[in-house]
């Protein structure tokens, strides 16, 4: 990572005298007794802009918020929000804040009617708004359905309605997707793309960096200081780097020889592993390609398959917090069983044999079918990613292969074990970390640690260096005595998911790992995924972000209790029908509604200043699109096809699995 | 020992400790209600029936009914208040409530006293009916004690009681509560904290991360129980000082049969609450129903009330309370000075209670999973 490139600073937006300013923060500073959360920002929205902000985990977003919001006074520094102090400007704020704010055991009118009384909406504005946001959130449906009884994407709508009700000028949103799946958050983005069309100014922090690409304008905000703003494009741009995306039949080799290069060599500047490729950064394309082709061959590997892709903002954010020193470091888990002793301790485990395996798994609760006739194979030394929507199914299945829940149908083989899942020696080989509560929150980092480690039985000696990894692996060295309650969520899902491995598992569950883990966290996490499934680890992780889902090698997709399709991330894509064009218009929004009119509503969506668009037959309908925005008198500057993401893939899939139905 | 360190059930022990430690909820319940309660139901929930007012409507006023009145209110039972002046006026003060008890004395009080037929006529508020009873029993004696006094010349009654009071001899009434109120504290706060113990890790979320560790579910459910034991056991060791400091109540019996036979009790009542949080999800599910179980429990012990004073039926039927067992063991070895000659029914029953409740939470536990 010794390239040189020059750190311009970020172009100041410029402003257009016709567009007014809604925020603008001038020296924005926050002091909590020592520390010092926010550090001199500056930075200015304009009205109707989708504005996004993002950063690390600690890194002063949430306290930006707070501020902005006017919940908090900032210790130095001025905001202006819609020309008002933001205490002022709270009447036409709408803010939703990282945790839910709903009433469980209200309904979605009686929750929207309790905000509407505290802002003191009038009732009839009330009725028509309700219906209008309700209608636009796709929830009008279940207007009388408690809250609690809604999904996590719903919560996050009916939450997004809440705050909407009062119809603010202004929207504040600190990571409101976290937990939802694709679908509802590629549809959330959708209405937020909407609501900004239509004048609202919008301020959202993400840790998720394909939804970042959405806004108008990205901040990347380290240590409480703004590193760069600007359009998604213009952050690509400014990276100076290209991607490619190796594809090899030598993995792991290939990986190890430009990991190395890349700490030496000028032209490799980063190399990321993926479940069937590798990505890699060059500064310059035909020399860094060249290098790596040489490289290969002086390895004796196969030649790669290589393919130029753009860059992504999770490549210039990774890069760019690389360069500040602040991406954690990768420390090798002290195994105290070696990989050879480890074959021989347990017989069946073999690098291809079979870890997970479920045969026509079903699952019935009352007359519900939560999972139907589910085929999974799960072999050691292999990443495998259960996908799907909230609700299709993910947990149940997962709580049956380990035996935490009866299977109403159907067979489950695990680590050797066919009848008795519950064994002690059985779940002495097996990790397991569930979907957010696993550590406990009244006790303190290390004596989570210790609770585990003892329990798992490892052995007294090791423990101390066990520890010590999870420890320095979290960055939380000296902070060992903390109440782990006070974790900020991000960190808590790191240290848990050290606790669960403490004792080597052969066989890991990971139910929603990631869930609130900032990218570059979240890039270290899969380093140490990937680390024990070449150390022979079988492991099955859920995930809603699926550009880390790359990182599996196999995949099943669940859409309502069934699998609807299976393969490789590559062989997935691959096998997705048509083709996925961007679409670069003056009207975006006008062009997304036009043409949500004339196709089904899945196969468009906005990214920032630009539509995609999923056409199951090119040849015919790439006139008729063209003439549809030409004849609405739009401006087509580009149409291009793109290729699919997994994200894509995945609700192609799960829209064309509910179609047919 | 250092194998025991590296066990599953240490490493389950050691995090209830540390989690009980840092829980101050648990030890302020643990330590105040026990004391408040003692306190209370020892010195201010007495059932002796002292100054009781009274009203005397003296039609006589003769020396032999003046006689009367002084023997009515010379002991402390009955307090005399200003005397009413009429008839109405008395049953007016009984109804409102200033008097408790209203005796009328008619104006030919002196002539049928000497013709050997008077009467007097009184009153009694018996709303409440055991004050009312009491009241009516002293004022029998004292009425006849008078009549004793008047006939001077009359021989010796046929049969006199010598009455000895046991194990009582003050008759103090905090001694019987004493026995009544650990048996009381000791079956609220462990069936509470016995559940709330179990069902919190279901409500926080944690459980399921649990039941996939190597640990079994009886570690599990073991390792909750033991820290509570001890710190019950504690609570014992508390109400028995609190008891002999501050009420001096007699310990006569061994001391190491009411430990043992305690802790036998406190299986049950762990147990109990255990099995309430195996059914429930929510700490405050759990605590709602412990209160609604609890109440009837201590009801038909014999805590607060004797358990001969209950109809027939509920007598039987308070042979199936553990509760009633561990109160008469208590009253028997603290007050009595027996051991298990004498108590060897209840002990059998505790026994017998605490076998099956720690089955049934224990099979409970592990079925809790599906």
């Amino acid at each position: 990572m010794n390239q040189p490139f020059s750190i311009a600073p970020p172009p100041l937006p410029i402003c257009d005298p016709t567009t007014a300013i809604a925020i603008s923060a001038k020296g924005l500073h926050k002091q909590y007794g020592t520390l010092e959360a926010v550090r001199g920002i500056d930075f200015a929205i304009e009205q109707g802009e989708l504005f996004g902000l993002i950063g690390p985990d600690g890194a002063g977003k949430t306290t930006t918020f707070h501020i902005l919001g006017g919940v908090m006074e900032a210790t130095a520094g001025e905001v202006i929000v819609l020309g008002r102090s933001p205490q002022d400007a709270r009447s036409v704020t709408g803010y939703l804040t990282q945790q839910f704010s709903l009433y469980l055991d209200l309904s979605i009118n009686e929750n929207l009617q309790y905000v509407a009384g505290l802002r003191q909406v009038p009732d009839e504005v009330f009725q028509q708004r309700r219906n209008q946001y309700l209608r636009l959130m796709d929830l009008d449906r279940f207007g009388d359905r408690l809250a609690g009884q809604l999904s996590g994407g719903m919560k996050q709508k009916l939450s997004l309605c809440c705050a909407l009700i009062a119809q603010p000028q202004v929207l504040l949103l600190d990571e409101p997707t976290t937990g939802v799946d694709p679908v509802s958050r590629r549809e959330f983005w959708d209405v937020l793309a909407e609501l900004s069309a239509d004048g609202m100014t919008i301020v959202v922090a993400t840790p998720y960096l394909d939804e970042a690409e959405r806004c108008h304008r990205v901040a990347l905000m380290y240590d409480g200081q703004i590193q760069q703003i600007g359009t998604p494009a213009e952050l690509r741009v400014s990276l100076g780097l290209h991607r490619l995306e190796v594809r090899t039949s030598q993995l792991a080799a290939t990986e190890r020889v430009l990991a190395q290069a890349s700490e030496t060599d000028g032209e490799i500047a980063d190399v990321q592993v993926f479940g069937d490729r590798l990505d890699v950064l060059v500064a310059n394309l035909q020399r860094g390609e060249a290098q790596l082709r040489f490289l290969l061959r002086q390895h004796q590997l196969s030649a790669p398959e290589i393919e130029l892709a753009e860059p992504t903002l999770e490549n210039v954010f990774v890069t760019r917090l690389r360069q500040q020193g602040a991406a954690p470091q990768f420390f090798p888990f002290p195994r105290s069983r070696g990989g050879n002793q480890t074959l021989q301790s347990s017989t069946s485990k073999t690098q291809n044999s079979v870890a997970i395996s479920a045969q026509h798994l079903s699952r019935v609760f009352g007359n519900f079918q939560a999972v139907n006739k589910v085929d999974i194979d799960v072999h050691y030394g292999e990443i495998f990613g259960l996908l799907g929507a909230n609700g299709a199914g993910k947990t149940t299945t997962i709580k049956m292969l380990c035996g935490l829940l009866e299977a109403s149908s159907g067979k489950v083989f695990l680590g050797g074990e066919t009848g008795n899942l519950r064994s002690a020696d059985l779940r002495r080989r097996i990790g397991y970390m569930s979907q957010k509560f696993t550590l406990y929150d009244d006790l303190t980092i290390v004596q989570n640690l210790e609770f585990y480690s003892g329990v798992y039985g490892v052995p007294s000696k090791l423990r101390r260096e066990k520890i010590d990894w999870v420890l320095a692996t979290c960055g939380l060295v000296g902070q060992e005595t903390m109440l782990t309650g006070q974790l900020p969520g991000g960190w808590k899902q790191r240290v848990a998911f050290g606790a669960s491995v403490l004792h080597e598992p052969d066989i890991l569950f990971l139910d929603e790992p990631t869930s609130g883990v900032d990218p570059v966290a979240r890039r270290q996490f899969w380093k140490l995924i990937n680390d024990f499934a070449r150390n022979g680890t079988a492991i099955l992780v859920t995930t809603h972000y699926l550009e880390e889902a790359e990182q599996c090698n196999r995949m099943s997709f669940m859409v309502a209790g069934e699998i609807a399709a299976e393969g490789s991330p590559s062989e997935l894509k691959a096998a997705q029908p048509g083709q996925l064009f961007e679409v670069v218009v003056d009207r975006p929004q006008f062009a997304s509604n036009l043409l949500k009119h004339h196709f089904d509503p899945w196969r468009i969506s906005i990214f920032a200043d630009r539509l995609h668009v999923v056409l199951d037959h090119p040849d015919q309908e790439v006139a008729g699109l063209r003439s549809l925005l030409t004849s609405h008198h739009l401006i087509l500057h580009s149409l291009r096809p793109i290729p699919f993401s997994l994200e894509d893939a995945f609700i192609g899939i799960v829209k064309r699995a509910q179609e047919n139905r | 020992m250092r194998r025991f360190l590296n066990t599953p059930f240490f490493a389950l022990v050691l995090k209830e400790i540390r989690q009980i430690l840092r829980n101050k909820q648990l030890l302020f319940l643990l330590i105040i209600p026990p004391i408040v309660q003692l306190l209370l139901y020892g010195s201010a929930l007495n059932p002796d029936v002292q100054n009781l007012k009274l009203g005397v409507l003296d039609y006589a006023n003769v020396y032999e009914s003046r006689e009367l009145v002084a023997a009515l209110t010379e002991n402390g039972i009955f307090a005399a208040q200003t005397p009413p002046v009429s008839e109405a006026e008395l049953s007016d003060r009984v109804e409102t409530g200033k008097l408790a008890v209203g005796v009328v004395i008619p104006p030919e009080f002196p002539r049928r006293l000497a013709a050997g037929n008077a009467e007097i006529q009184i009153l009694i508020d018996a709303v409440n009916a055991n004050t009312a009873g009491i009241a009516n029993s002293y004022l029998s004696q004292i009425v006849l004690q008078y009549n004793r006094r008047l006939k001077t010349t009359q021989t010796a009654l046929p049969v006199q009681a010598q009455v000895l009071f046991l194990y009582n001899p003050g008759l103090t009434s905090s001694w019987f509560f004493i026995p009544g109120v650990m048996g009381l504290v000791l079956t609220l706060i462990g069936t509470i904290t016995s559940a709330i113990a179990v069902v919190k890790e279901k409500d926080v979320g944690t459980l399921e991360q649990l039941l996939m560790t190597p640990a079994a579910s009886w570690e599990i459910l073991l390792a909750k129980v033991v820290p509570l034991f001890f710190l019950l056991m504690g609570d014992v060791l508390l109400a028995l000082t609190l008891g002999r400091v501050v009420f001096r109540v007699p310990f006569q019996g061994n001391f190491l049969l009411l430990m043992v036979l305690s802790a036998c009790y406190l299986f049950v009542t762990i147990s109990i609450g255990a099995l309430l949080g195996t059914i429930y999800q929510q700490q405050q599910q759990v605590l709602l129903t412990a209160f609604f179980i609890n109440m009837p429990m201590v009801e038909t012990s014999g805590a607060i009330a004797p358990v001969e004073s209950m109809p027939p039926f509920f007598q039987t039927l308070s042979l199936l309370n553990p509760m009633r067992h561990y109160i008469a063991i208590v009253r028997g070895i603290l007050l009595k000075g027996v051991g298990l000659e004498a108590l060897w029914m209840h002990a059998l029953a505790l026994v017998v209670f605490a076998i099956v409740l720690v089955t049934i939470s224990t099979r409970q536990f592990r079925n809790q999973l599906s």
